[in-house]
């Protein structure tokens, strides 16, 4: 009888915590979504009724207008060609080099690879502020300022070794045996590489660039110290100075701000779970 | 390579077949590891590395872009101690401390705290596990602008719900009372960076064994005991990487603070990466902003090293 009662009382304390628990899931899930929904409502609102004495909540009348603006009346959509052009470079230059870099210290064990594992952090830890200045120099040196090709290598500073620690743990989830099985039919290093590993790598790969895409994507500082004119000026530089030039309207800043997002979540939506496991595998491993 | 260039565009097919045998036998030697290497090495130390001894470099000299008259020399600990005695040199120093302990301290109570409850794998939580991970995805201008919306003094969702609920009796001007703007900004940046540590921290928590909690519950070990004896010291390695993660990327990267108020009002949210920053970026001295940069990468990673050790040494 007494073993019975304990039992009932612990389910009801246990259900009352799990109650408890999905109410702080609640607010914390809210927290980290309210102002993005808040942005978007702000953005759906005619500008008579972003600027009231009495705030609305939920729109009163749905327009596209904000859209409309800054999609037309600015130079938004050069802005967002310029970053993606300079994202699909950052990630080109990524995937090319980083997956041959992150194969081997997967892959083999040599002089020198765990220093050289310990390096690509390191670089890590150099501020973005000592790097941008000789990088600006330099680049004004090569003609590379004010250059898409010029931000998408500035970029690979920090993605590079990102790339690199990602890819590094989706390598090592593929066994061994298989390429073993490849060399003893025959194929070369690199064939066994190439044929036989890598298309078994993609879904990872595929999250690995994304994660990447996203951090070019998103970059702020390097481009508003290296790019000064519309030829290859980023948005998130662009919208920064509409901001402060221009007195940009509240519906086309949160237009823009929800135009620039949407690539990032829809990606993100897409590939969140390989890129999950990317991020925490070295984490959990060790 | 260059021989095989010599046998001329007629041959293509073969010598494209010569190139991928070729290369088989490259990959066949003992070096071919450090080939796989190499282009990541000569990117690296091409965009980070030489600019960074250069930087090193460029602190002991003279530069100013709108200064030319000024030359380019060697003008040894000039910019050092002219920061010693630069009392905002100070400020943003503090400041710093302020920000990076605040959002680091801040970031892990939230992102511990979100994968503990999400680790009981109840009803929706695999999605909500998803959605919280959005503000760590999404770009600072952006961020910071939805922040900005919402803080508005004269029209932010943030001051009208307070008034409503009765906590400020009339609209407050958040970023512009030196008083709160260090304190709001920091509210921003745990929102934007708590989903790292909850990323990080619940696959933590999803790899510590169950048999370890059986274990300590048949020992008799309530809740808080289990935390304690278990799940802490499983974390610990976890905790212990994204808290140097996070500072070097707090430490480093003023980008938000920038958005939101630019260092101001005065210079109460000035921090040291944005002190150097603006130095190079609104009056060009690029000798003195590469100083302040070196110092904060010393004190980056004199903490690092300490941490790391401490953590340690304090496990065993």
């Amino acid at each position: 009888m007494v073993h019975r009662r304990y039992l009932r009382t612990m389910s009801g304390r246990k259900r009352v915590g799990d109650v408890l628990a999905m109410a702080a899931v609640a607010l914390i899930v809210l927290f980290a979504v309210f102002p993005i929904v808040w942005a978007f409502l702000i953005s759906l609102k005619p500008e008579e009724d972003i600027v009231t004495a009495t705030l609305t909540y939920i729109p009163r009348r749905v327009t596209f207008e904000n859209y409309v603006a800054i999609w037309t009346r600015s130079n938004f959509p050069t802005l967002i060609s310029n970053s993606a052009v300079v994202t699909l470079m950052t990630v080109a230059i990524c995937t090319v080099i980083g997956t041959l870099a992150s194969y081997a210290v997967a892959r083999y064990r040599f002089v020198g690879r765990r220093e050289m594992m310990m390096f690509y952090l390191v670089v890590r830890m150099f501020p973005a502020v000592m790097i941008i200045i000789p990088l600006f120099i330099l680049m004004r040196g090569l003609g590379l300022l004010d250059s898409r090709l010029g931000l998408a290598l500035a970029y690979t500073t920090f993605l590079l070794p990102v790339f690199i620690w990602m890819m590094k743990g989706f390598f090592e989830a593929v066994p061994n045996d298989l390429e073993d099985a490849a060399r003893i039919d025959g194929a070369s290093r690199i064939g066994a590489m190439v044929r036989v590993v890598l298309p078994l790598v993609v879904g990872g790969l595929v999250a690995t660039a994304v994660f990447v895409a996203i951090g070019a994507w998103n970059e702020f500082l390097f481009a508003l110290m290296l790019t000064t004119s519309t030829g290859s000026r980023t948005w998130p530089v662009g919208l920064q100075l509409m901001v402060g030039e221009f007195q940009l309207p509240w519906g086309s800043l949160a237009a823009g701000g929800i135009i620039s997002i949407l690539p990032v979540m829809v990606l993100f939506a897409l590939m969140q779970r390989a890129m999950v496991r990317g991020l925490t595998a070295g984490a959990v491993k060790s | 390579m260059t021989y095989e260039v010599a046998h001329g565009p007629a041959k293509t097919p073969r010598r494209a077949r010569g190139v991928l045998a070729r290369l088989a036998d490259v990959s066949e030697t003992r070096f071919w590891a450090y080939y796989l290497l190499l282009p990541s090495l000569v990117v690296i130390l091409a965009v980070v590395l030489y600019p960074t001894l250069w930087g090193i470099g460029l602190s002991f000299r003279e530069m100013r872009l709108n200064r030319l008259d000024l030359g380019t020399g060697f003008v040894g600990l000039k910019h050092y101690r002219a920061m010693i005695e630069d009392p905002v040199f100070w400020l943003a120093l503090r400041n710093t401390v302020v920000w990076t302990v605040g959002a680091a301290v801040g970031e892990l109570a939230l992102g511990l705290a979100a994968a503990l409850l999400l680790n009981r794998e109840l009803p929706g939580f695999r999605a909500a596990s998803v959605l919280i991970l959005l503000p760590w995805f999404l770009p600072n201008v952006v961020a910071g602008h939805m922040w900005a919306l919402m803080l508005d003094p004269r029209l932010g969702v943030i001051n009208d719900m307070l008034v409503r609920v009765g906590v400020l009796n009339v609209y407050k001007a958040w970023f512009a009372d030196p008083d709160t703007a260090l304190a709001s900004a920091l509210v921003v940046e745990v929102w934007h960076g708590f989903p790292f540590f909850a990323l990080l921290l619940l696959a933590g928590l999803k790899a510590i064994p169950n048999d370890l909690y059986e274990a300590a519950a048949i020992d008799g070990a309530g809740a808080v005991k289990q935390f304690r004896y278990v799940t802490w010291p499983q974390l610990r390695t976890i905790v212990v990487a994204a808290v140097v993660l996070r500072v070097i990327s707090l430490v480093n990267s003023p980008d938000i603070i920038l958005i939101l108020t630019g260092g101001g009002p005065g210079r109460s949210t000035l921090l040291l990466s944005l002190h150097a920053f603006l130095k190079v970026n609104k009056e060009f001295n690029f000798g003195y902003g590469s100083a302040i940069a070196v110092v904060l990468f010393v004190l980056l990673m004199g903490f690092s090293y300490l941490y790391v050790r401490l953590s340690n040494v304090m496990r065993d």
